[in-house]
């Protein structure tokens, strides 16, 4: 312990004299002002302590949430008040210094970094740069392969699907579909047989499967036979961000995105005809076989979802 | 790296004067019935439970979950009756769309629909239609009786009988589960999540789902009125239960354990709510709290 | 006995005049030397404007934002294995499901105070970032972003921007169906980049969506990375504002040499003690009271499945806006795609609007030639064109926020989407050079009326015996007394409020 403490004595008042008005309580009925904080720590402590009680007794969430926050509320009104209304009313003054430093000491500093590091750095030119050199391959080698053990390079992920010739159609619970079961103006997702519980399966092979005649359906020109008995099975996957086109209003026979309404033509090659989209939602070739179940003629004709860059 | 700089190349090629902007609006026009319900090729119920009558018609079919239950056709007289004085200006005298002086084909065929279409019309307030030209008929309280609903069905069934009939769900034994499961994959694309429906294309929308009768939601899923698609063989009776088991209990009376629900409009009533109560609400604080100078 | 009591006595002198917290004090001051530099923070001067409580929200809701977020990580698992729930909410039993998701539900269900701090955490980061953009409005329209403040104006853009980019990431955690929808169209967003989007994708979600790396890789951004980030960069922004004072609205005694206001110890620290637990108590209070993002009714996100009316959080909803209603231009040239419908709205537009907010010193600079050190602040009337320009950008991205609710809109007042959605694209564009001249006239006018802004001073109108009418000043309020006294410094202490007697403020003289 510092031995000059023993001969302190209290440090006076300097500046305001103590009937000041800036040290006055800015309330003007400071009594009254002083009951009411009181009484809002009161509801605060009571609310607070009513807070431990419940979830002592684990009531519902909301009276944990109610006591809490209103215990919180009032204590900090209170607080507040106090700070506002009993104390100092000021308002005190402090003045600003310049932050910038006078010249001398701004030349003195440049001139430290300018003549002592030019000094050094300048009559070994070389050894700088084999360092930077070092440290910046250094850098470079460090980057590539944290960035390269992210994840796999994209190669031909995103131009195909897992469709292929003679792939069933099957519902998510892995049921094929058969011809009989849907009627004219039903909708369902159909997926690869076998993927249909996968991540893959479900974000890019997803495929939304219409039933709108009995007859084959041509939506456009050299797809005489995608769509055999009125089947029609275009990408579930929106080409503007990916989202499931999922909704379909079977008397309009549009497609329509829920993320930001885009809507597609089921019947003339789902061309969007409203909304961000930029493109038709591919259409996957069907075909019904000897024991009526649908099933894929080969793989989509172009990528599905969203575009990208090396999309052609 | 040599790909990469054929993109390069690419790229800057690409600042040429051959730029193709694709994908535009096609506008296309519908022939387009406001109310249509397609026709419907239900062929024979292969349900596990199948009632005929002394002449051999079913007149009940179904399994532990839905039974369909033709109305009774002793009321098809007091149908044809109700149909001619509420039905027939508009869906013909003989409900085949062609009313007395029109053309054909301006209003629905109602021929072949089966009951549960007929009653799910009537019986939501749709029928008879306030106003024929609008896009959508909204649901209203209804202005017939169940028993009228039921007797008109009969009477145009009498004409044709066709499926499906009137389902009855029975909810026991429903697992609530599935049916969130299944609302998720088939139902919440237009009505929501949380099931308060939303807008859909040409000023069509999903209707709420928060005051529907179960008949009517097992009516709905199978039959597709207006621009529903239809649920018939990829739904089974078992899973329809399911859910309009979870649409019966926990879309119609959500839990909301934590707090009001907020009109189950998501981040936008969220985003009104935290901007306003919280930011307005605690700006307005700051504003005691400091001073106005 | 009598030794003990003088023993007693002596140390109690030997502690000095300020007993027991006095000589602890000492002893640290013998240590690190906190005397000098302790008294004059203890002093700081914090002006009392209510505008300057703007940041306080900010700041507090952080702090509850951390707290939460503490509790919350106890119980969350970052992981995308798939279990299956058997919990206490059974619309969900026997549902498979990832972790991530089970454990979030089962953190609001099972356990104790969980949904409530679910809850706070997630309305107290809507409350974060809504009074960032609010304080970050107050410190535009005034200036006070003007030399030497520029580098913290800085931060605060940076900081806006991580607060968007963590809430992104913490919506996206539970991953519940509507988050799912939207981690699916971050993925998109990042493929639209012309060149290396599908690298950038890749690497980022470990494959092709939905990857099997996204939730552990976002868990770890989320709860480590971006929030140091920001507790640094909070840190770094609260220095510079202690280091460089802060700015003050023109007034009595108020120079661009001086600070005027309360001492920070003890009224500001009342204040503001009070204050941040007023915020943390709102919002309990909203987080007992108003449910945030059901996630046990949206269920599980699997990538077939959606749900209508999807949008993501309130601070995202002008680039949901944007992407609704930028037309559907796709370029396509020598074999390669530039999806413009995503990467103009998505990437190009917010890029521009924060290099625009980035910029915006150095824009001013130039145009004004203003290079002086500024701390006395604009009223916004007193410069129309900044605040036009303030309000134009403004006036946009609230169109385009509306924008993100197409199809609410069309399905609550029963029009068409096709309807909304043109009627949107021309407010999008229109309401900026709408905006910008009934922004810059009103400002003007107001500026021009005389004392605009000022407290008016009462007239008592009396009509005398002959029928006069005379007009004389009222007495000022005691407000216009307390805001109007000549700042002086803070004492060295402060008397205790029982030791004056209450004065009456009507006796006082004004000294105007």
């Amino acid at each position: 312990m510092s031995q000059m403490s023993e001969h302190r004595t209290p440090v006076s008042i300097q500046g305001l004299a103590a009937d000041d008005p800036h040290l006055a309580p800015a309330a003007r009925h400071p009594r009254l002002v002083e009951r009411v904080i009181a009484l809002n720590f009161v509801v605060g402590l009571v609310l607070v302590i009513g807070f431990g009680a419940c979830y002592w007794v684990n009531a519902a969430p909301w009276t944990l949430g109610a006591t809490m926050g209103g215990g919180l509320f009032f204590l900090g009104v209170g607080l507040v008040a106090w700070g506002k209304y009993l104390m100092p009313r000021g308002p005190f003054v402090e003045e600003r210094h310049p932050l910038a430093s006078d010249e001398v000491e701004r030349d003195a500093f440049a001139a430290a970094i300018v003549e002592r590091g030019g000094g050094v750095v300048k009559r070994r030119k070389v050894l700088g740069g084999l360092l930077g050199g070092g440290l910046g391959a250094f850098g470079i080698v460090a980057l590539f392969p944290l960035l390269r053990s992210l994840g796999p390079l994209p190669k031909g992920t995103l131009f195909h699907t897992d469709w292929r010739s003679g792939t069933f159609a099957v519902d998510s619970t892995g049921r094929r579909v058969s011809v009989g079961e849907l009627a004219i103006g039903s909708i369902m997702t159909v997926f690869p047989e076998g993927l249909e519980n996968t991540d893959r399966g479900q974000a890019v092979d997803q495929t939304i499967l219409i039933r709108i005649s009995n007859e084959n359906f041509v939506t456009q020109k050299g797809r005489e036979t995608w769509a055999p008995m009125g089947y029609l099975a275009y990408s579930k996957l929106c080409t503007h961000l990916g989202c499931p086109v999922g909704l379909y209003e079977q008397q309009l026979q549009l497609l329509v995105c829920p993320c930001h309404q885009s809507m597609f033509n089921a019947t003339n090659g789902a061309i969007p005809e409203f909304g961000p989209a930029p493109r038709p939602l591919p259409q996957l070739p069907l075909y019904i076989d000897a024991q009526g179940y649908v099933r894929a003629q080969s793989d989509y004709h172009e990528p599905v979802g969203p575009g990208f860059w090396e999309r052609s | 790296m040599k790909r990469v700089g054929a993109y390069v190349a690419a790229g800057l090629a690409a600042l040429a004067p051959v730029v193709a902007f694709a994908g535009t609006a096609h506008a296309q026009t519908f022939s387009f019935t406001p109310y249509q319900t397609s026709r419907f090729d239900a062929g024979t119920p292969n349900s596990s439970v199948v009632v005929r009558n002394h002449h051999g018609v079913i007149i009940s079919y179904g399994d532990s979950a839905i039974m369909y239950h033709a109305p009774s056709s002793t009321l098809d007289a007091l149908g044809q009756a109700l149909f001619l004085q509420n039905c027939a200006s508009c869906h013909g005298d003989q409900a085949n769309g062609i009313p007395a002086n029109g053309t054909p084909g301006a209003y629905p065929n109602l021929i072949g629909l089966g009951p549960a279409t007929i009653d799910f019309w009537i019986e939501s307030g749709r029928m008879p239609a306030v106003d024929t030209a609008a896009v959508e008929a909204p649901r209203r309280p209804p202005r017939l009786t169940h028993d009228q609903a039921l007797a008109i069905a009969a009477w145009v069934n009498s004409l044709d009988p066709s499926y499906p009939y009137i389902p009855s769900v029975n909810l026991k034994g429903a697992n609530v589960a599935d049916g969130a499961a299944l609302f998720a994959l088939n139902c919440a694309a237009c009505h929501t999540i949380e099931g308060d429906g939303d807008a859909l294309a040409r000023g069509t929308y999903a209707p709420s789902l928060r005051n529907i009768p179960a008949t009517q939601v097992a009516e709905a899923i199978r039959t597709g009125p207006a621009n529903m698609p239809r649920f018939t063989g990829n739904l089974s009776d078992y899973q329809v239960r399911d859910i309009v088991k979870y649409v019966t209990t926990e879309i119609q009376h959500p839990r909301n354990p934590g707090g009001f629900g907020l009109g189950g409009l998501g981040p936008v009533a969220e985003g009104f709510v935290g901007l306003l109560l919280g930011v307005g609400l605690l700006a307005l604080v700051g504003f005691w709290v400091g001073e106005r100078q | 006995m009598s030794d003990a009591v003088t023993t007693r006595r002596s140390r109690r002198q030997s502690r000095g005049p300020y007993g027991r917290l006095g000589s602890a004090l000492n002893e640290l001051d013998d240590r690190v030397g906190v005397a000098k530099g302790g008294r004059s923070f203890l002093d700081k001067i914090f002006p009392d404007h209510w505008s300057f409580m703007l940041g306080e929200i900010a700041l507090y809701s952080f702090v509850v934002v951390l707290v939460t977020g503490v509790f919350l990580t106890l119980y969350y698992v970052p992981s995308q294995a798939i279990v299956t729930y058997h919990g206490s909410y059974l619309p969900l039993d026997g549902t498979s499901m990832t972790e991530a998701y089970a454990s979030t539900v089962n953190l609001s269900f099972a356990v104790r105070a969980g949904l409530l701090m679910r809850q706070m955490h997630h309305w107290s980061a809507d409350i974060f970032i809504g009074a960032i953009v609010v304080h970050m409005a107050r410190v535009f329209f005034t200036g006070a972003f003007r030399k030497p403040r520029e580098l913290n104006w800085t931060i605060g853009v940076t900081l806006l921007t991580l607060a968007i980019v963590n809430g992104f990431l913490g919506y996206s955690l539970p991953d519940d169906l509507v988050s799912g929808t939207g981690i699916r169209i971050a993925y998109s967003i990042i493929l639209s980049v012309p060149l290396v989007g599908t690298y950038l994708a890749f690497f980022i979600f470990g494959g092709n969506f939905p990857g099997t790396a996204v939730i552990p890789r976002f868990f770890i951004l989320h709860v480590l990375i971006v929030p140091a980030l920001i507790v640094g960069l909070v840190g770094a922004h609260l220095f510079l504002l202690v280091r460089q004072k802060h700015t003050q609205f023109p007034g009595e005694g108020r120079t661009e040499r001086n600070v005027v206001g309360s001492p920070m110890f003890p009224v500001f620290m009342a204040k503001t003690t009070g204050f941040m637990l007023i915020v943390a108590g709102v919002t309990a209070l909203l987080g007992a009271f108003a449910q945030i993002n059901p996630i046990w009714q949206f269920g599980p996100y699997e990538a077939a499945r959606i749900s209508y009316a999807v949008q993501p959080d309130w601070y995202m909803a002008f680039l949901d806006g944007a992407l609704r209603i930028f037309p559907s231009w796709s370029f396509h040239s020598f074999g390669y795609t530039i999806p413009f419908e995503v990467t103009i709205p998505a990437v190009v537009f917010p890029g521009l609007l924060f290099g625009l907010a980035y910029a915006w010193p150095a824009i001013e600079r130039r145009v004004t030639h203003d290079n002086a050190l500024h701390n006395l602040l604009d009223r916004p009337s007193s410069r129309p064109k900044r605040t036009a320009a303030g309000v134009a950008v403004l006036a946009m991205l609230s169109m385009l926020f509306i924008a993100s609710s197409t199809d609410v809109i069309a399905n609550f007042f029963h029009v068409s989407l096709n309807t909304v959605l043109w009627t949107m694209r021309i407010l999008v564009l229109v309401s900026p050079f709408v905006a910008y001249p009934i922004g810059y006239f009103i400002a003007k006018e107001i500026h021009a009326t005389r004392g605009g802004g000022r407290r008016k001073t009462v007239n008592v109108v009396q009509r005398t015996a002959s029928g006069e009418y005379v007009a004389t000043p009222a007495p000022a309020y005691g407000d216009d007394v307390a805001s109007e006294l000549a700042p002086t410094p803070v004492p060295t202490f402060i008397t205790p409020p029982e030791a004056v007697p209450p004065t009456d403020p009507g006796t006082r003289t004004v000294d105007r």
